[in-house]
């Protein structure tokens, strides 16, 4: 009776001692232009669950996604949107300089706003709402030694994820009907094969200050590719992705002029010994000004932001045959902070893409309710390439309103 | 000649002080701290009198240079666990970072805007800085005395310094004993009244005075915010590694 009763006051006085905190919600997509063949709407239930726990120089933490799409039960055609997902489960132990890390968690690499082009420990999961960078947590351990303005990481991720995708007829399904994709990955070594990450942080306190890092990997790409198990003549196929190794470089940075960032990403890719895809680079500048004005409670925000990507080798796979959308694009915004007790703010850009004449335009408003319900709401319009068989012209010329209702615990 | 006797007295209390001496003394009065920790609350009443709360744990690291702080927020829910790290500079402008737990994002922040309001309050975030008396430049003179609440009071003004404050000029009021701080009228960049704020509730730790509560009224849209101190303890050890970046995503 004794070791029961041990085990329970321990377990009350860790359950008295856990932060919990999240989300649950409803959001939808409405589409008022959207091929007919698609579901022209999509309603998704979701919850959010973080776990944490600390005892001295030890921090465990936990946190749980799930998500139900109301087609994948009420309609036959299932669109794979419904999910329970493990995003972070690992410990940590810090002293004075240092710190260990064993397990699954989600990592933030970046300075821009639209695309995060050195955030690539972490895969996105596709069957959330394309434009919410949706990540999925990566196993890895990793070693970190902190100096007074610096930081220096080794993390070795142990193990290379499938990416799952939602399903036709989904909106964001960007395949033909007759393609079925298999989440299944194919990899070019050991999927165990351990992806290496060597990351140097710090800040200068020149008289424009810069934040720098940069990161070196060995391991798999971020960028993967499909391949198809049979012809594509109109006949059922299945594409896979596949991922390859590769060395990378990588850097984001962020210099304070006045009231003006200025930003930089970018990444060098060294392809190792994969016969369709070629080196490559890819790079990203912004700038985000802020105003003030007297005849305004808020905030004024301009943002820019230009995203270049090149391969090295015209014969492999190009940017339309990897699907990449952010080549030769600029991104134009503005956004109004409101200052107001809900932390309200207003946000609004078109993306241009230079190369292949498209435009994404897009609005989106963020406001609190009471003290624990969050609003989101978003219009989105995009018109695609009419020359070239670029993602969003797959996608076909869509128009969406979305709305996102959270309440926070 | 006892009458007379307590006059001298009474006038000696309140002797002759220049402007910017009255900013250093009243500077002084709360120095020396070196390090504080303390639960904030933080409500917020709009024009209507409906009120919302704020709750927020704050560190604060003294330096000669200028102070380190490290702020996270409690709550509202959606925003609990982000933090502000600011490290104050008197020659330049502050370097500040925000961290974002949803998306586990450190982001700079461009700090020249420091007029803007913080969260929602009518607190700035140039209100919310450390005082120093270089950040302000002073008018000519002996400081005037006048009357607060029935007790004689230090009249001082200041103008600051940076062009890119919210503010054109500062009248304080100031206790003649103790040189604290007990009311700030501030002036916008039109040179009209914009906020009042009314400084009470201090007690000493440690024998350093510490304030308990703020009242900022803006006397323009008649909303009011208060902020008070809980819990409030100094010289608690904390050092420069308690406020280096990587505490914002611990």
């Amino acid at each position: 009776m004794r070791p029961y009763a041990a085990v329970l006051i321990l377990c009350a006085s860790l359950y008295a001692e856990v932060a919990v905190k999240g989300h649950v919600g409803i959001e939808g997509q409405w589409y008022m232009q959207l091929p007919n063949s698609k579901h022209q709407n999509n309603i998704t239930a979701f919850e959010s669950l973080e776990l944490s726990y600390e005892q001295e120089a030890w921090r465990f933490q936990a946190a749980l996604y799930a998500q139900q799409d109301y087609d994948d039960v009420a309609r036959s055609a299932d669109n794979e949107r419904t999910f329970v997902r493990l995003d972070e489960l690992y410990a940590t132990y810090e002293s004075d300089d240092t710190m260990l890390l064993a397990g699954r968690n989600i990592r933030f690499w970046g300075a821009l706003e639209v695309r995060n082009i050195v955030d690539v420990l972490n895969p996105v999961d596709l069957r959330s709402d394309s434009f919410n960078s949706d990540k999925m947590g990566a196993w890895n351990l990793a070693y970190t030694y902190y100096s007074d303005a610096s930081e220096f990481s080794i993390m070795v991720k142990l193990y290379e994820e499938n990416q799952p995708m939602a399903a036709y007829p989904y909106a964001y399904y960007v395949f033909p009907p007759f393609v079925t994709y298999n989440d299944s990955l194919t990899h070019e070594s050991s999927r165990h094969r351990p992806s290496i990450y060597l990351s140097y942080v710090t800040s200068f306190d020149w008289e424009y200050p810069l934040d720098s890092a940069v990161i070196f990997e060995n391991g798999y790409d971020s960028q993967r590719y499909f391949l198809a198990d049979g012809p594509l003549d109109g006949r059922p196929v299945q594409f896979t992705q596949h991922a390859y190794l590769v060395n990378k470089m990588m850097s984001y940075n962020t210099m304070v002029v006045g009231a003006t960032l200025l930003k930089l990403e970018a990444v060098y890719t060294d392809v190792i010994d994969d016969r369709r895809i070629a080196d490559y680079y890819h790079l990203g500048v912004g700038a985000e000004y802020t105003m003030t004005f007297d005849t305004l409670d808020g905030d004024v925000g301009l943002l820019g932001e230009y995203y270049r990507y090149g391969t090295f080798d015209d014969a492999k796979y190009s940017d339309l045959d990897l699907y990449e959308t952010f080549q030769n694009d600029l991104f134009l915004g503005m956004r109004y902070t409101f200052n107001d007790v809900d932390n309200s703010s207003l946000i609004g850009g078109i993306i241009v893409d230079l190369d292949y004449d498209e435009r994404v335009y897009y609005v989106e408003y963020e406001s609190r309710f009471g003290d624990a319900v969050r609003l989101n709401f978003d219009y989105r319009y995009s018109d695609p390439s009419h020359k070239y068989s670029t993602a969003y012209a797959l996608l076909q010329q869509h128009e969406r309103l979305g709305l996102r209702l959270s309440y926070y615990f | 000649m006892r009458i007379f006797v307590a006059v001298m007295l009474m006038v000696v209390s309140v002797y002759a002080i220049s402007y910017k001496e009255l900013a250093q003394k009243s500077d002084d009065a709360t120095a020396g701290f070196d390090d504080a920790q303390s639960q904030m609350s933080m409500t917020l009443i709009n024009a209507s009198g409906q009120q919302r709360e704020r709750l927020m744990a704050m560190k604060v690291l003294e330096g000669e240079e200028g102070d380190k702080s490290l702020m996270e927020f409690l709550s509202p829910a959606d925003v609990k666990g982000t933090k502000f790290l600011n490290y104050e500079h008197i020659n330049k402008e502050d370097d500040q970072w925000l961290y974002l737990p949803a998306l586990k994002r450190v982001k700079r922040i461009a700090s020249k805007n420091k007029s803007g309001a913080f969260m929602g309050s009518e607190f700035s975030y140039e209100d919310l800085s450390a005082f120093n008396v270089d950040k302000y430049r002073y008018p000519e003179g002996e400081v005037p005395t006048g009357t607060l609440n029935g007790k004689t009071v230090y009249l001082g003004e200041s103008i600051p310094v940076s062009k890119y404050s919210g503010y054109t000029k500062l009248k304080t009021w100031i206790d003649p004993k103790t040189f604290l701080i007990l009311k700030i009228e501030y002036y916008d960049r039109k040179k009209e009244l914009l906020k009042r704020a009314v400084f009470e509730d201090y007690k000493q730790i440690k024998g350093i005075w510490r304030m308990g509560k703020i009242t900022m009224s803006n006397v323009q849209n008649d909303k009011k915010t208060v902020l008070v101190w809980n819990k409030e303890r100094i010289k608690t050890g904390l050092s420069e590694k308690d406020f280096q970046k990587r505490m914002l995503k611990r």
